[in-house]
């Protein structure tokens, strides 16, 4: 299994990819209100990502350095989730709240579809040898 | 009965996840401690672990604010 670099980066690179298509699609299609959700879950997903990705090397550093950790921030995670419903009913007019809460979710299924391919890719080159 | 949807949706997710998140965390740390060496997977089976359990508490914030709000 790749490092966690590898995989943020991977990650990130997807994120910024979908969130292009995203834009494109709020700038060239009727549909302003789903995409502009899109964009706003996505985002804070994104956000997530990040900050878990941070903690666990700070959780890391610490255990090699004989330090303690209190929080791998769970609650910053639930509360920027929070904060993207909340948004998205405050201003429906602007977001769709069912694409707010696919766009919070796009990070996992990201994670999830780009591990499977690097097991496919991996499972051939191994093959291979 | 919106504030008690609310209150069992996100307490039994949040239950949940504290329970899945302590095993890793827990799993994590003791094997970094007895295999240095190996905390760079490690890490990385611990990031992709805790990311995928916490999907789950906030889908059940979500469910809870819309129930509360929407």
């Amino acid at each position: 299994m790749p490092d966690i670099k590898v995989i943020f980066t991977r990650s990130t690179k997807y994120l910024f990819f979908l969130l292009a298509l995203f834009v494109l699609g709020w700038g060239f299609t009727t549909y302003q209100t789903v995409f502009a959700g899109l964009i706003l879950g996505t985002t804070i997903s994104f956000f997530n990502l990040w900050l878990l990705y941070r903690k666990s090397i700070k959780l890391s550093e610490a255990v090699a350095n004989g330090r303690t950790v209190y929080s791998l921030g769970s609650i910053s995670r639930l509360a920027s989730a929070a904060l993207v419903v909340l948004i998205a009913i405050r201003y429906p007019e602007y977001f769709n709240i069912l694409s707010s809460i696919i766009g919070i979710m796009t990070t996992y299924f990201v994670i999830i579809i780009d591990l499977i391919f690097l097991r496919v890719i991996k499972g051939k080159q191994q093959e291979e040898r | 009965m919106g504030a008690l949807a609310a209150a069992i949706a996100i307490g039994l997710a949040a239950l949940g996840a504290g329970i899945g998140n302590g095993l890793i965390v827990s799993k994590t740390v003791e094997g970094m401690a007895r295999q240095p060496e190996a905390s760079g997977l490690l890490r990385t089976t611990m990031f992709i672990g805790v990311g995928l359990v916490e999907a789950i508490p906030i889908m059940g914030v979500v469910i809870a604010f819309i129930a509360l709000f929407a």
